[in-house]
C-alpha cells in the first residue's frame, strides 16, 4: 500500500476508535472524556504546526500565539459585544490568519535561529499585552463566562435531583467531545489532502533545497506564505473553538510557552512533516501525561509519580527522540522503508567518496 | 534569431570585478561554449542570467524581453533552465519525485491533469537516458531510487532531466563533465548532441576546449571577468592570446 494510503487508513482508524469509545458503556468516565476532548483540541494545534513547520522545515517555537490571538478575539467579542459564537469564531480565525500572514513577511527574510527567535517572542508580547489591558482581558486571571458552544442538552432544572443533573452533564460533555472530534477530523482530512497534493510536495522540496525549487520555476515565497496562512488558519480555528469549550480564556492556557513547546514535542515525537504522525503524537503526549498522573493517584506504590510525572515523561521523550529521530510513528510504520533509505544513502556517499578519490 | 542577448554586463563582489563589461548573444538552436580558467566568472554569468545575482549594470534580454533582475522562478518560467555545477537535487525525494517538482506548475490551484504531468516526468526520464521505461505499463526502472545512490553520470542525467522538466527554450549547463569518468563524459556528450538535434539551444561551460570542440558551434572565452575573444572552436583554440590566458591562469 502506498504511504498516502497508510496515512488515510491510520486517520480513519483513529477517528473510528475515538467515535466508538464513548459509546462503549464504562469505557470512558467523564474525566477521561474531557481529557480526550482537550487532547483533540491540542491535536488540531499540532496539525496546524506540522503543515508549516514540519513541511517547510522552519520551526516555530511560539504557535500558542495563534491559539491565543484567535481565542482572545472570539472570547472578548462574544463577551463584550454579545455576538453569537458563529460570528465571533470566524473573527478569531481571521485575526489569527492575518497575524500569520504578517509573520510570514519576516519569515521570508530571516533564516534559522532568527526566525525561531521571532516566533519565540510573539506569544511573550501577547501575554504582556493581555496583562497591560487587564481591565478588558482580565489579566492573569483571565475571563470566565465565555459563551459555550451550544448543545441541544438543556440546562439542569433547579428542582431536579443530582442524578438528573449528572446525566445531563455527561450528555453535555459527550456533545463537546464529538464537536472537537468532528473539527479535528475535518482539519486532519483537509491537511492530509493538502500535504499529499502538489502543494505538500513543493513544501517538502523547499525544506530539502529551496534554491532548487526556485530553479524549478516555483515561487517559493508564495508557497511559504500559503503554508503560513493554512497553519495560522487551522490553529486559529482550533483556538477559537477551544476557548468556547473551556468557557474561559486564560493567558497560561492559550498563550503559554509550555503549550508551544508541547506542540513541538508532539510533532517531533510523532514524526514531523507527515501530518498523521504529529496527530498521534498529540494524543500520546496528552493522554500519556494524564495516564501517569492517574496511575500516581490510584496506585500507592506509584505515588512518587505525582512529583516525578513530568520529569519521567520528558526523560522518556528525550530517549525516544534519540532512538527514533524521524519520529516514533514513521519508525514503526516505515521501518523497512527507512532502513533501505539509510542503506541507499550510505551507498551514495561511498560512490561519491570513491569518485573523489579516483 | 537571438534568443539571449547580454549587453555590457557588470558584476563585482567587493573589490573583485567578477564580470566586466561582458556582451555576447546566443542564437536559436546553437550550442555556445563559455570557457575560461578557474575563477574567470563563468558561473557568475549564469547566476546573473538566472536572477540569482543582480548585475551592477548591463542588460539581459531573453526572447526580446528584458529579464534583468527578474526573480529566478520567473526567468525559469520564461524558458531558461540551468544545471548547477554542483548537483542540487532533493536528497529525500526519489528520482521520480525529483523530476516531478520541475513539472509542477507554479500555481496554488493547478487543474492540469495528473496524467499529463506523469507523462512529462517519464519523457524527461527517458530522453535523458536516466531510465528505460516500459512502453505499455509506463513503469520506469529507476524511478524509486534516491539520488544519493546514483553514480555520478546518472546524477548528472538527473540534473539535466530536472532542467528539461521545466520545458526550457534555453538550457545552461555548468561544467557537465566535471568529475566524470571518460566513459561517462562520452555518454553526457552524446546526450548533449541528442538534445541539440531535438532543437534545444544550449550554453555550455567548461574549463577548457578539449571536451567542447566537437560539441559547440561558437565559443566565448572569459578571462578575469572579461571577454577575451569569440569565434569558432578552431579559431579560439589556435589563438595565442587564449593559450596565454590559460597559462597565466595556471591551467592549460
Ligand atoms: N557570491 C560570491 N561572493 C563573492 N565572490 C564570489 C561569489 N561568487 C563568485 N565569486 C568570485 O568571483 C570570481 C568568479 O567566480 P566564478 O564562480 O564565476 O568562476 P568560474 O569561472 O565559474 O570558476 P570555476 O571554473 O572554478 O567554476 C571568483 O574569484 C569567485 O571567488
Ligand atoms: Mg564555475
Amino acid at each position: 500500500m502506498s504511504r498516502k494510503g497508510i496515512k488515510y487508513l491510520l486517520l480513519l482508524g483513529l477517528v473510528a476508535l475515538l467515535t466508538i469509545l464513548p459509546l462503549i458503556p464504562g469505557a470512558l468516565n467523564t474525566k477521561w472524556m474531557t481529557t480526550i476532548t482537550f487532547a483533540t483540541y491540542f491535536a488540531i494545534f499540532v496539525l496546524g504546526w506540522d503543515i508549516l513547520c514540519g513541511y517547510t522545515g522552519q520551526i516555530s517555537f511560539g504557535h500558542s500565539f495563534f491559539v491565543g490571538a484567535s481565542g482572545y478575539t472570539s472570547a472578548l467579542l462574544s463577551l463584550y459585544f454579545k455576538w453569537p459564537i458563529w460570528a465571533t469564531i470566524p473573527c478569531g480565525v481571521l485575526a489569527s490568519l492575518a497575524l500569520g500572514l504578517l509573520l510570514s513577511v519576516p519569515a521570508l527574510r530571516l533564516r534559522g535561529p532568527y526566525f525561531s527567535l521571532i516566533t519565540l517572542i510573539m506569544p511573550l508580547i501577547a501575554i504582556k499585552l493581555v496583562l497591560i489591558f487587564s481591565s478588558i482581558t482580565g489579566g492573569e486571571l483571565g475571563k470566565s463566562n465565555i459563551p459555550a458552544i451550544p448543545t441541544p442538552v438543556p440546562p439542569c432544572p433547579s428542582d431536579a435531583g443530582p442524578d438528573v443533573c449528572r446525566a445531563l452533564f455527561i450528555q453535555y460533555q459527550q456533545y463537546q467531545y464529538y464537536y472537537a472530534l468532528g473539527l479535528m477530523a475535518l482539519v486532519a482530512i483537509a491537511l492530509l489532502i493538502i500535504s499529499t497534493s502538489r502543494i505538500g510536495k513543493i513544501l517538502e522540496a523547499i525544506r530539502d533545497n529551496e534554491e532548487a525549487v526556485e530553479a524549478a520555476g516555483i515561487n517559493t515565497a508564495k508557497f511559504k506564505i500559503l503554508a503560513f496562512g493554512i497553519s495560522s488558519f487551522v490553529v486559529g480555528l482550533g483556538g477559537a473553538f477551544y476557548v468556547h469549550y473551556l468557557e474561559t480564556v486564560l493567558p497560561q492556557e492559550v498563550l503559554s510557552p509550555t503549550r508551544s513547546t508541547e506542540i513541538i514535542i508532539a510533532s517531533v515525537l510523532g514524526g514531523m512533516g507527515t501530518i498523521i504522525g504529529p496527530l498521534f503524537g498529540a494524543y500520546a503526549v496528552r493522554l500519556g501525561q494524564e495516564g501517569l498522573r492517574e496511575a500516581a493517584n490510584h496506585i500507592p506504590a506509584l505515588q512518587f509519580l505525582n512529583d516525578w510525572a513530568l520529569f519521567i515523561f520528558l526523560a522518556l521523550l528525550i530517549v525516544l527522540i534519540f532512538v527514533a529521530r524521524q519520529g516514533v510513528l514513521p519508525a514503526l510504520v516505515g521501518a523497512p522503508y527507512l532502513r533501505k533509505l539509510k542503506k541507499f544513502r550510505k551507498l551514495g556517499q561511498q560512490s561519491v567518496a570513491s569518485k573523489e578519490v579516483s | 534569431m537571438r534568443i539571449l542577448d547580454v549587453q555590457h554586463l557588470q558584476k563585482s563582489f567587493g573589490g573583485l570585478m567578477a564580470v566586466k563589461d561582458l556582451s555576447f548573444h546566443v542564437d536559436q538552436g546553437e550550442i555556445l561554449g563559455l570557457i575560461g580558467p578557474n575563477g574567470a566568472g563563468k558561473t557568475t554569468v549564469f547566476n546573473l542570467i538566472m536572477g540569482v545575482l543582480k548585475p551592477d549594470s548591463g542588460t539581459i534580454r531573453f526572447k526580446e524581453k528584458e529579464i534583468t533582475s527578474w526573480p529566478t522562478y520567473q526567468i525559469v518560467n520564461a524558458g531558461v533552465a540551468r544545471v548547477f555545477q554542483i548537483a542540487r537535487y532533493f536528497k529525500h525525494k526519489n528520482v521520480y519525485e525529483n523530476i516531478e517538482i520541475s513539472t509542477i506548475p507554479n500555481e496554488v490551484f493547478a487543474f492540469k491533469d495528473a496524467a499529463h504531468l506523469h507523462e512529462k516526468v517519464m519523457t524527461c526520464c527517458e530522453c535523458t537516458g536516466l531510465c528505460t521505461c516500459h512502453e505499455h505499463t509506463g513503469h520506469c526502472n529507476c524511478c524509486t531510487q534516491l539520488p544519493g545512490m546514483l553514480p555520478q553520470g546518472a546524477l548528472r542525467r538527473l540534473e539535466v532531466a530536472r532542467a528539461i522538466g521545466t520545458d526550457p527554450d534555453l538550457l545552461l549547463l555548468d561544467e557537465p563533465f566535471a568529475g566524470l569518468s571518460p566513459q561517462e563524459v562520452d555518454e553526457i556528450s552524446h546526450l548533449i548532441t541528442q538534445l541539440r538535434q531535438e532543437g534545444q539551444t544550449i550554453v555550455l561551460i567548461d574549463h577548457n576546449m578539449r571536451g567542447l570542440m566537437r560539441l559547440v558551434d561558437r565559443v566565448v572565452v572569459l578571462c578575469f571577468g572579461e571577454k577575451l575573444m569569440e569565434g569558432s572552436p578552431q579559431e579560439v583554440s589556435e589563438n595565442p592570446r587564449v593559450q596565454e590566458a590559460y597559462l597565466a591562469g595556471g591551467r592549460v
